[in-house]
């Protein structure tokens, strides 16, 4: 389903799609976009989103979630896959509090084997140049 | 669950011990990565490891202290059952003066193995006075 959804997507040079197809992605506001050959995951901002109200930050968790995703979109959007990959393990590094607005992550894919994929995943909010957290990921790529 | 994201979630604190917290999340369908599947999203695991780690530490000190997560560490052995409720059993391995080393296993059944394991490393500080 996600697979087709982004197949279907391949096609157009830019869009900006809501990733609601998926229950979790839409409890979460995640959007992906795609501008200039650059795929951003976005995670719309609301109150939901909120780990610590005083002062109001964004849950930790949630931008690991965020990086997971791009990730994963990354992935897919890079290889035919015939199954979603298997997400192995992920290590977040918060590198900023999360302010109470939108948030972006984008990911690299280091290494593409035939079984396993490294990505790297940073997340970012008004200013790209200072990440907020940033994740190294392992994949398992077939069943 | 006073964190706003903890309650979307669906966590409920199970049991506490002297350095260990069990926490539960609820199977819930909105946190499903495919619709119908009954499988919970990563993301969501993630989520909720990040909670229960940092409740963890938070739970180690009587004052209030603001507990801030450095790095995350999560290893998915293996997706949790269809529209199985999971757990989180914390160990809090190591509190110095600033920070904060713990670990967590979540299980989908009680006699099971774990289907993920988190180690996070947290910093603690005092409430700054705002002036």
């Amino acid at each position: 389903m996600i697979l087709t959804f982004l197949s279907k997507l391949k096609a157009r040079e830019t869009f900006e799609e809501s990733l609601d197809i998926s229950p979790y992605a839409k409890m979460m506001g995640f959007r992906l976009r795609r501008q200039d050959g650059i795929l951003t995951t976005v995670m719309d901002f609301h109150d939901d989103l909120i780990g610590s109200p005083f002062p109001k930050a964004l849950h930790g968790g949630t931008v690991a979630s965020l990086l997971e995703m791009a990730a994963l979109m990354q992935l897919t959007w890079d290889r035919e896959l015939a199954h979603i990959p298997k997400a192995l393990d992920v290590t977040i590094d918060y590198l900023r509090s999360g302010k109470p607005e939108d948030t972006f992550a984008r990911a690299r894919v280091f290494r593409m084997g035939r079984r396993f994929a490294t990505l790297h995943a940073e997340a970012w909010q008004s200013d790209s140049e200072k990440p907020i957290a940033s994740a190294m990921l392992h994949f398992q790529l077939v069943k | 669950m006073l964190i706003p994201h903890g309650r979307r979630l669906g966590l409920r604190f199970v049991e506490k011990k002297e350095n260990s917290l069990i926490i539960e999340m609820s199977f819930n369908p909105e946190l499903e990565i495919i619709p119908g599947s009954g499988i919970m999203a990563n993301g969501a695991l993630t989520a909720f490891m990040d909670t229960a780690l940092g409740a963890a530490v938070y739970d180690q000190f009587d004052l209030y202290r603001k507990i801030v997560t450095l790095d995350l560490r999560m290893d998915y052995f293996e997706k949790p059952q269809p529209f199985s409720s999971v757990i989180v059993k914390t160990r809090c391995l190591k509190i110095t003066n600033q920070v904060a080393f713990v670990q967590g296993d979540i299980y989908d059944s009680e006699d099971a193995s774990p289907i993920a394991h988190g180690v996070g490393v947290f910093s603690h500080s005092g409430v700054e006075k705002t002036s």
